[in-house]
């Protein structure tokens, strides 16, 4: 979906927009990247800290090779040249959320170069397909994070963040309108949470953006620190917006750092005083030497892009409207579920795939939903799920009682939980009353609409006075007494028969 | 500074020397087995030790202990080894005198008059030499074992860099530091040696499993060999006192009694060592003393200024300033320089100096170096010899005044022992006849028990009289 403002943002006539990202991505490893400090978010302050991410003197940087694993399926998901030799750099500077007075990145030869990722009109929100150039990508540490507190004055440090493994990723200033920095920043997102790389969680910090802007050629202007994409679009249009307004007044834009403040990007630094960060090579840390036909080893145990994913969800034997393919696939867990309930439900009881679509998304998700949960698909085995929709297409249960009957399996209780689908179905009386003899389910129907008029005859009295809709207030109770297990139509039918024709 | 140095040697030091800035009350017992057993021992004070403070000889982490032990004081400690105090330094390790210390200047025990010892492991070697430990660690980066061993009369021993483990040593240039050992004799410190010389898992730059194998194989013991010596012409320079040259002479002079070949020999890039190793030491320095902001450990100045925390770097520029002295600031705005974006090319081209040295010495030693992979010239030296320090300790008064004049009088000293510094080669300083001087002997990368062979041999030589 394309929101509107966007959709009609474009640059004005002879101040072409130019930009380039700088997207930090925090890795989704078991440690940091340099100690063996376990690496989660959300925990209490500066309970995952060692030695060496408090900077204690003395202690040395380790390479954890899982960041290097992670940070090279992003160089090859992004079809980027690996570097065979790459290294580690100090960018010194002093601040508080820098526990070492420098991070340890990679200036002088990063770990990738070069690369590339397509957008495409029918799979991003583009109006046209286009073309980012990767100018390079290298692994670096993250800072503390800082709290303050104004009204105590105190600044407190959380180093936690300190030394968990980020990738920067540096393109080329390829883009020409937003769209296509939006496009680009979820794209990639979704690509390396997709891949296992990153957690893409935005909430948490796990992206932070720079983004560069320069209009009609000229110097280009870098804004810091941009936490989200709609911080990222915001600061965007507000600098080419500025940028723009100063250039019709004759007043050439100046390289210079801004930051944003949610409404407006103010300087940092002019070029003057911008930070000399004394690079210098790192020798506590060796060269990582990599065997050149890693990239092709790397490549090959990738597992499929999400556009390649999404494009067969949307194909037979699947038909997945767009929208909730692409949402498939940004979690692997619902993905692999609905795999398993279609491969059931479709492939071994031919039943059509719509069946499967409609109680995936709508009534399983929707019931988590419902029910204030994230989904945890180990509450309700696909097996079982399964088992339900297919009592459903066989009419055996109706749909109004197997909806009933999730909510309770996703609820924990000792009562339900060894039991079987079939079993449940009994416990709780849901076999579809359709099973018994026509007959007596007519008078018995017939018996509970009588009483059910009886005690409402309120209600009655406005139904004949011509508010038809009333009568879905009676089948409504009925359905709730019989506990969903007579076919709604039925009742509806029997309450007309009784009020109209009497 | 150095005057309020002089101060508190009078009145709070822990022993006459004032070479100990903290030490272990009441001395532990001794425990009595192993090789080492019974030995007792000082670390400088800028190696880790959780049972007393590690203080690098600075106010900013004058509060400071740390909550881990180095690598080499875990491994004194298995050997049931008792650490008696930690020997005090010119802060950080910057400084050839022991003069620039927080916790003031330490004497030297060889004199009656007040001569410097050295520096800048000049406490541990003043612990020895006075007698209040059998032996001491200290770190060496362009010198600072060799030189106040040699100072102090006893004998300093700097491995090859990546011997012994650096984990627990806090880090003044990390391309060159290396734990040493000061001893009275050889022998103590070969044993020593013995129970340190292993790989650490936790020092990214220890010597690997691999080249050590290597070089035990190609390893022969001098016992019943003919030995050529080399000497550097480039060690004769003019400053070298006249009586340092006779104290090394007659040391050649028997060793060529003995059958031993003397011949000259050269190293060229030796004489313009000195400003690429202050290039390459102090930008190490610059980067590793970063950390130092009195932030999240060590000494902070109060500040209840919000402005001052939001604005970041006011706080920290106040700890540094109050909390490292002249002479480390003086080294880190230098490495600073040298980082900056304006300084050019100088740190490059220091390093590219230190590649050739490291060339330079392959091709007039005869070990083969397991780093670069060559061939080993067979026709050449065994070991190099020269002197360790251009003559004896001077007198600490003299000292003052000179630095006063010009502080790059500190830095010429580190003329003899750095260039094995610079190539990571192992070094030894021997006291001579008149233990007032001192003898430098430098082999290969690798070839530690060569030098510490000759080291004997020499030490044999002086007490043969």
């Amino acid at each position: 979906m394309i929101p509107k403002k966007l959709q009609n943002w474009k640059p004005e006539k002879g101040f072409p927009f130019k930009c380039g990202l700088e997207i930090h991505t925090q890795l989704l490893t078991k440690h940091k990247l340099f100690s063996q400090s376990v690496n989660v978010p959300n925990c209490a302050p500066n309970a995952n800290t060692s030695f060496f991410d408090l900077a204690f003197p003395g202690t040395f940087p380790k390479l954890n090779p899982e960041a290097l694993l992670l940070a090279l399926k992003a160089a090859a998901a992004l079809d980027a040249s690996i570097s065979t030799t790459s290294s580690f750099d100090r960018k010194h500077y002093f601040y508080f959320d820098q526990p070492l007075g420098y991070q340890i990145t990679q200036r002088f030869r990063p770990l990738a170069r070069g690369g590339h990722l397509q957008l495409s009109k029918d799979y991003d929100d583009v109006l046209s397909d286009k073309l980012i150039n990767i100018e390079q990508l290298q692994l670096e540490q993250d800072t503390a994070k800082l709290n303050y507190d104004d009204y105590d004055s105190l600044v407190s440090i959380d180093l936690n963040r300190a030394n968990v493994p980020l990738i920067e990723l540096v393109t080329k200033p390829d883009f020409e309108n937003l769209l296509q920095v939006r496009a680009f920043i979820k794209k990639y997102l979704g690509l390396v949470s997709h891949l296992g790389i990153c957690s893409g969680d935005l909430e948490n910090g796990a992206m932070r953006c720079d983004v560069n802007v320069s209009v009609a050629g000229g110097d280009r202007v870098e804004v810091k620190n941009l936490s989200s994409t709609s911080e990222v679009m915001a600061a965007a249009a507000y600098e080419y917006k500025r940028q723009v307004a100063q250039l019709k007044e004759s007043i050439p834009v100046e390289q210079e750092t801004r930051s944003w403040t949610g409404t407006k990007t103010v300087r940092t630094r002019s070029k003057e005083d911008a930070v000399d960060y004394r690079y210098v090579p790192d020798t506590e840390l060796p060269f990582v030497h990599l065997d050149p036909s890693i990239a092709d080893l790397i490549r090959a145990q990738l597992p499929e892009f999400p556009e390649t994913v999404v494009r067969r969800l949307r194909n037979a034997p699947y038909g997945l409207e767009k929208k909730y393919a692409k949402f498939l696939v940004e979690s692997p867990l619902h993905l692999e579920y609905y795999y398993k309930l279609h491969s059931i439900i479709v492939g071994e009881h031919k039943q059509p795939s719509k069946v499967v679509n409609n109680w995936f998304v709508h009534e399983l998700l929707g019931a988590f939903n419902k029910l204030g949960l994230s989904p945890d698909f180990t509450m309700l085995p696909a097996e079982k799920y399964a088992a339900l929709i297919l009592l459903v297409q066989n009419k055996e249960v109706t749909s109004t009682s197997a909806k009933l009957l999730l909510l309770a399996m996703l609820q924990p209780s000792e009562e339900i939980a060894e039991m079987s689908v079939e079993e449940m179905v009994d416990h709780y009386k849901l076999r579809n009353a359709a099973e018994a003899e026509t007959g007596d389910l007519k008078t018995a129907v017939e018996e509970i609409c009588k009483e059910i008029i009886e005690e409402n005859q309120d209600a009655v009295e406005k139904i004949k006075a011509g508010k038809h809709l009333s009568i879905k207030f009676l089948v409504g109770i009925a359905m709730r007494t019989t506990q969903g297990k007579v076919d709604p139509k039925l009742f509806d039918e029997t309450f007309k028969n009784l009020i109209y024709n009497e | 500074m150095l005057r309020r140095g002089l101060r508190l040697l009078s009145t709070a030091s822990h022993d006459p020397y004032n070479c100990l800035i903290s030490a272990v009350q009441p001395p532990l017992l001794v425990k009595k087995s192993g090789i080492l057993a019974g030995l007792k021992y000082v670390a400088k004070d800028n190696i880790c030790t959780t049972e007393l403070p590690t203080t690098c000889g600075s106010a900013i982490l004058s509060n400071y202990t740390s909550p881990f032990d180095a690598t080499v004081v875990s491994q004194l400690e298995e050997e049931g080894l008792t650490l008696v105090g930690k020997g005090n330094l010119d802060e950080f390790g910057m400084g050839l005198s022991t003069m620039f210390s927080h916790f003031g200047a330490s004497v030297n025990p060889l004199f009656v008059e007040k001569r410097i010892c050295g520096g800048s492991s000049g406490g541990s070697a003043a612990a020895v030499a006075g007698g209040l430990a059998d032996f001491a660690l200290g770190t060496d980066t362009g010198g600072s074992v060799r030189q106040p061993a040699s100072y102090c009369g006893i004998v300093g021993f700097k491995p090859s860099y990546g011997r012994l483990s650096r984990y627990g040593v806090v880090a003044y240039g990390q391309g060159f530091d290396c734990v040493g050992i000061l001893a009275n004799d050889v022998a103590t410190t070969k044993k020593v040696f013995n129970v340190l010389n292993r790989h650490d898992s936790k020092d990214i730059t220890s010597m690997s499993e691999t080249t050590r194998e290597k070089v035990r194989e190609a390893s022969r013991p001098i016992t019943g060999r003919k030995l050529r010596i080399g000497v550097p012409e480039e060690f004769l320079l003019s400053e070298v006192h006249q009586k340092t040259i006779e104290q090394v002479e007659s040391i050649l002079h028997k060793l060529i009694e003995q059958g031993h070949t003397v011949v000259a020999t050269s190293v060229p890039s030796m004489g313009r060592l000195l400003s690429a190793y202050y290039t390459l030491a102090t930008v190490e320095a610059a980067s590793n003393i970063s950390r130092f902001d009195g932030i999240r450990y060590g000494k902070s100045t109060s500040t209840t200024d919000l402005s001052s925390l939001i604005s970041g770097d006011a706080l920290i520029r106040k700890n540094r300033s109050a909390g490292l002295g002249r002479e480390v600031q003086r080294r880190l705005i230098l490495g600073n320089y040298t980082l900056s974006a304006e300084s050019g090319d100088n740190f490059y081209r220091a390093t590219k100096l230190r590649g050739k040295l490291v060339q330079e010495f392959n091709d007039i030693l005869s070990f083969p170096n397991f780093l670069t992979n060559l061939p080993a010239n067979e026709a050449a030296c065994d070991v190099l010899i020269g002197p360790s320090a251009s003559d004896k300790a001077p007198l600490m008064s003299e000292y003052e005044s000179e630095v006063k004049r010009n502080f790059l009088n500190e830095y010429v000293n580190d003329v003899y022992t750095v260039p094995a510094s610079m190539a990571g080669l192992p070094a030894i300083s021997v006291p001579c006849e008149d233990r007032a001087y001192g003898i430098q002997v430098i082999g290969q990368y690798g070839d530690d028990s060569t030098v510490l062979d000759v080291a004997q041999l020499i030490e044999s030589l002086n007490s043969s009289i």
